[in-house]
């Protein structure tokens, strides 16, 4: 009784639907992070890959940039600098967390795609450019099927990563897993148990979406292709 | 279409790498249901040259024309003129995510825009003379042999209809018993009219198949003929030495 006391297992109970909760919101951040990551990702990549020199020299510095500027400082950049001083409107918390995770992941994504696109081998291109198809149809039809498959394990990597950096938003009062955990330590006087769930909540989730990319990975495999049997 | 227009022309064709000269001025032509094959040592620019032809390698200078439109003029629709060239790769090429059926349909669908169902009817026909069954239709280019893969790859240039195929080493990424049967489809289609255009190795296959052959050396040719004057009195040196080469090797 005195152990569960020191570790405030009594109250815990009450409050741990109020952590789960934490969840929707993680995987809100995460969610919104890797979808606004590969819709900026996928292009940046084919434009790094396939455009001009100006587009090349771009997407170089975009990259260059969001790999060096650490989440924290992003996220302040944006809520504080960037949205409402440059231009002026006020974003929520929650906005600008999906915006910060999003925009910095499409460095990455970059990066993954790019390296998805310039491990398809050449010849497919020639081959489809033989056929009469122009550079995108080529692209589109032959290069880009083929470099999404192959990039699968790297977004499955970026999810694990942008997981864990979701907690990250607790520091704008996100009201993600991290920051739940926080104010129910201060509710409780206790910290242990409730920093040991939330480890173990982000563990089931790595474990549990790590899971999923792979069964995707696996339903679109095609014989041949890397990774494919 | 007018009948003393060859359907391919190529004219004082140069081009070079890094200073190093690959084509000298190649002039050729290939009239309709002709079939020419090149002979040459490695290196000396067979593939730069059927590369050029459909402008995959841009050359330096010189000009070509498919059916009399020059294709080497910057207005020329490339793309459009490239469904008329069948391009047939060493290395085959298959689209490594599509199973047979779809190799040989997607320029149809794609670039010619003709709807699936009858995309459908022209690759089966293709496939039917590249002797490609139908159980293979839904394989992925992994899943079948090296001689398959390269028949699939002449029924997906043959399936547009093209006005002429080029073949570059069509046989030469092929184990040696797997040639045979893609020579066979190659000459089957050049004996029913398909003009052709081969580079090779395959001696005995030139002489049977072709109308010309032309030997490039040095980025230029240095003689040409029909293939039984050629082999019965070469009169360049290296054509001999090139001939009797070939025959050592093949013991």
């Amino acid at each position: 009784m005195r152990c569960a006391e020191i570790f405030g297992l009594g109250l815990l109970g009450s409050y741990l639907p109020y952590m789960l909760e934490g969840v929707i919101w993680t995987f809100a951040l995460v969610g919104g992070g890797l979808t606004l990551g590969f819709a900026m990702g996928v292009p940046f990549a084919i434009l790094r890959v396939y455009g001009g020199r100006g587009a090349k020299a771009a997407i170089d510095a975009y990259v260059w940039v969001y790999r060096s500027i650490p989440l924290i400082v992003l996220l302040f950049l944006y809520y504080w600098g960037i949205f409402p001083v440059v231009f002026g409107i006020k974003l929520s918390a929650m906005a600008t967390s999906i915006l910060a995770l999003g925009t910095r992941d499409a460095a990455y994504e970059t990066m993954i795609f790019r390296a998805a696109l310039e491990s398809i081998d050449p010849g497919q291109m020639l081959a489809a450019r033989s056929l009469g198809m122009t550079r995108w149809q080529a692209v589109r039809t032959i290069v880009l099927p083929q470099a999404l498959r192959i990039a699968i394990p790297g977004w499955t990597n970026q999810y694990a990563i942008m997981l864990k950096d979701s907690s990250i938003c607790f520091a704008l009062g996100v009201l993600e897993i991290l920051t739940r955990t926080r104010y129910v330590t201060i509710s409780i006087g206790s910290y242990f148990i409730p920093y040991l769930i939330a480890g173990i909540l982000f563990i089931i989730l790595t474990y549990g979406g790590t899971k999923v990319f792979n069964i995707v990975y696996e339903k679109v495999q095609i014989p041949g292709l890397v990774g494919g049997k | 279409m007018n009948s003393n227009i060859p359907v391919l022309k190529v004219e004082n064709l140069k081009k070079s790498y890094a200073g190093k000269i690959i084509l000298d001025g190649v002039n050729l032509e290939v009239d309709k249901g002709e079939t020419k094959v090149i002979l040459g040592p490695s290196g000396v620019g067979k593939s730069t040259l059927l590369r050029c032809i459909n402008m995959l390698t841009l050359p330096d200078s010189g000009k070509i024309w498919l059916e009399g439109v020059e294709l080497t003029e910057p207005n020329t629709d490339i793309n459009k003129m490239r469904q008329k060239i069948g391009f047939v790769f060493q290395d085959f090429n298959l689209f490594h995510h599509l199973t047979v059926l779809k190799n040989v349909t997607i320029g149809l669908t794609k670039v010619k825009k003709i709807p699936e169902e009858e995309a459908i009817k022209i690759a089966a026909s293709a496939l039917e003379k590249v002797h490609i069954p139908n159980t293979l239709w839904n394989k992925y280019p992994a899943q079948i042999s090296g001689g398959e893969k390269q028949r699939v790859a002449i029924a997906r240039a043959l399936a547009m209809k093209p006005s002429i195929m080029l073949y570059d080493e069509p046989t030469s990424a092929l184990d040696p018993q797997l040639v045979g049967e893609v020579l066979q489809v190659i000459k089957e289609l050049s004996t029913a009219g398909m003009t052709s255009l081969i580079v090779t190795h395959e001696l005995h296959f030139a002489l049977e198949v072709a109308n010309e052959l032309l030997f490039i050396y040095n980025g230029k040719i240095v003689e040409q003929g029909p293939p039984e004057e050629v082999f019965a009195n070469p009169k360049h040196d290296i054509v001999k030495k090139y001939i009797a080469s070939i025959y050592s090797r093949k013991g």
